[in-house]
């Protein structure tokens, strides 16, 4: 694979108010998150060309619906069933299509009522999985429905071999909160957390407490990505799209016959290729956390720690603002809000853009930063971007 | 009258692909797909072999003596599901079985207390009767 060549950029990014009870359907907030993204970029939605979209079990809606009332006609609209990695592989999309020729600007959004409505963590239909997906006859009837009970399965065996520890967890909380607790618009600005109070909270589900799970609300978010020639018409600083790799492991999704590796330990030597930059190079970093573990696990993947370090890396404050990789900066999905990933490339794009400069939120002069995508231990997405 | 308590949680669903293992459970054995071109075990079983994608599968009885050890597993203090209100914490486990360990199948640990489950613990796979006519697999701590 050649790489990516920077030969497009996202050029917009947008959401709505994050709530806990929006109110409202995907589609108005959708259409709220679209047209900040469009009015960031300096574009008319008449300028979009592509429009694409991912849910899980139908929470959002239909791309050529999102269309329809932002006046539109794009010649492509396309909606999949994904996870927490489909921002990045539609973005792999988008640029796919750009370079090929077919398109020039494509809208990606991601809209749920991720708490009033559908919720993704506190367990779907009862029969929903074991009709719907294979292997789901499998873990059904043993209660094992939601995803802290199928990641804490790797993380305890993962724990357990490389002496992760629940404080190095609590390190990984403590310093997206911290995060949070700069920016206004995260849903527990206001709310910090300690290491003594993060102990204190009983386990969910082991080794997961409510700290460790992240804040399912009603969001939507919005981005705009466009080629790189497009991009100097736009009026926001444009962020290129340096380096991409998908990948899947893994037989089944949910019934996970071994929890040992995952798919983002073989993402990440494509994805530094593609860029051809090291981890070492990366500045800022937008994590996938719907799990705190989540994160340790990806920070051994994609080479920030060694196996068996990264606790140790946490530890010692580099998640946080002046450490050697500033991750989540805007709170994470932890303490900001869960898009199913997309407000953490929101936030690496503002990083990117030194949209807070000047300020407490602003990574210094960062050029180089990364955004992994986990759908789960079987599918991973991860890109890079430069400014 | 004693009125019968109706079973609340899930009842493993029988398809195509997976009814010789759920037929076996209910006979309180295990029986698990193999592939005919790689001899790889199929758990979960499916279609094809995951492994090496060959059409050819085969079925294989293990019977009612299976041993495993706890490879990892969560012990969950709320419940998803319906039924499993009455029975917390439940303890999920991925359990590798003795006679191959690469197979791990998931079940509950049932009748114990969590703070006895650890990682390599051996269990020994029980089977309880859900309805008049549906078996479940579970595991049970192996003692002494």
């Amino acid at each position: 694979m050649s790489t990516y060549s920077n030969q497009c950029a996202i050029v917009g990014v947008g959401e709505n108010q994050r709530s806990r009870k929006s109110g409202t359907t995907p589609l108005h907030m959708a259409l709220t998150a679209a047209r900040n993204a469009l009015a960031d970029a300096g574009l008319e939605a008449k300028d979009l060309d592509g429009i694409m979209n991912y849910s899980t079990a139908g929470d959002s809606c239909p791309s050529h619906e999102l269309a329809t009332y932002l006046g539109c006609h794009p010649k492509y609209v396309k909606d999949v069933s994904g996870g927490g990695s489909s921002t990045e592989l539609l973005i792999a999309d988008a640029v796919a299509l750009i370079e090929a020729g077919m398109l020039e600007t494509v809208l990606i959004y991601r809209s749920m009522n991720g708490s009033s409505g559908e919720k993704v963590g506190r367990g779907y239909d009862p029969n929903m999985l074991q009709e719907m997906l294979p292997g789901g006859s499998f873990i059904m009837p043993y209660g094992s429905a939601s995803p802290t009970q199928w990641f804490g399965m790797f993380a305890n065996r993962h724990m357990h071999e490389t002496g992760i520890t629940k404080e190095h967890l609590g390190h990984v909380c403590i310093s997206f909160y911290e995060h949070a607790q700069r920016n206004p618009n995260a849903f527990l600005n206001g709310k910090p957390l300690d290491m003594e109070t993060y102990l204190a909270t009983p386990d969910i589900s082991m080794p997961f407490n409510i700290h460790d799970c992240c804040v399912e609300l009603d969001e939507a978010n919005a981005i705009i990505v466009t080629s790189a020639s497009n991009a100097k018409n736009c009026k926001s600083k444009p962020v290129f799209i340096a380096g991409m790799a998908p990948r899947t492991t893994h037989s089944h999704v949910h019934y996970w016959t071994q929890v040992d590796e995952v798919a983002a330990d073989h993402a990440a030597a494509e994805l530094y290729k593609s860029a051809g930059v090291k981890p070492e190079d990366i500045q800022v970093a937008s994590i996938y956390d719907c799990f705190s573990w989540v994160v340790l696990r990806q920070l051994e993947s994609y080479g920030f720690a060694k196996r068996g370090e990264v606790g140790d890396f946490v530890a010692a404050g580099n998640l946080k603002m002046g450490g050697s990789l500033p991750s989540n900066t805007a709170g994470g999905m932890l303490s900001e809000g869960y898009t199913h990933g997309m407000n953490n490339v929101l936030e690496l794009v503002r990083q990117l853009r030194h949209d807070y400069k000047g300020t407490d939120r602003q990574v210094k002069d960062c050029e180089l930063g990364i955004s992994t995508g986990w759908a789960g231990p079987d599918i991973a997405g991860a890109m890079i971007l430069r400014n | 009258m004693t009125k019968q308590t109706a079973y609340e949680k899930p009842i493993p669903l029988k398809t195509q692909d997976n009814h010789e293992y759920w037929d076996a459970a209910d006979q309180h054995e295990l029986k698990l797909q193999k592939c005919s071109a790689c001899s790889t075990f199929i758990h979960p079983p499916g279609p094809a072999c995951p492994t090496c994608g060959s059409p050819e599968t085969e079925w294989e009885l293990l019977g009612s003596d299976i041993t495993a050890t706890v490879y990892s597993y969560i012990v969950s203090y709320r419940p998803f599901l319906p039924g499993f209100q009455h029975e917390l914490p439940t303890v999920i486990t991925v359990a590798a079985l003795d006679a191959d360990p690469d197979v791990k199948i998931m079940a509950n640990i049932i009748e114990c207390d969590p703070e006895d489950v650890e990682i390599g613990v051996p269990l020994k796979m029980t089977w309880v009767d859900i309805t008049d006519d549906r078996a479940l697999p579970q595991w049970v701590l192996a003692r002494g």
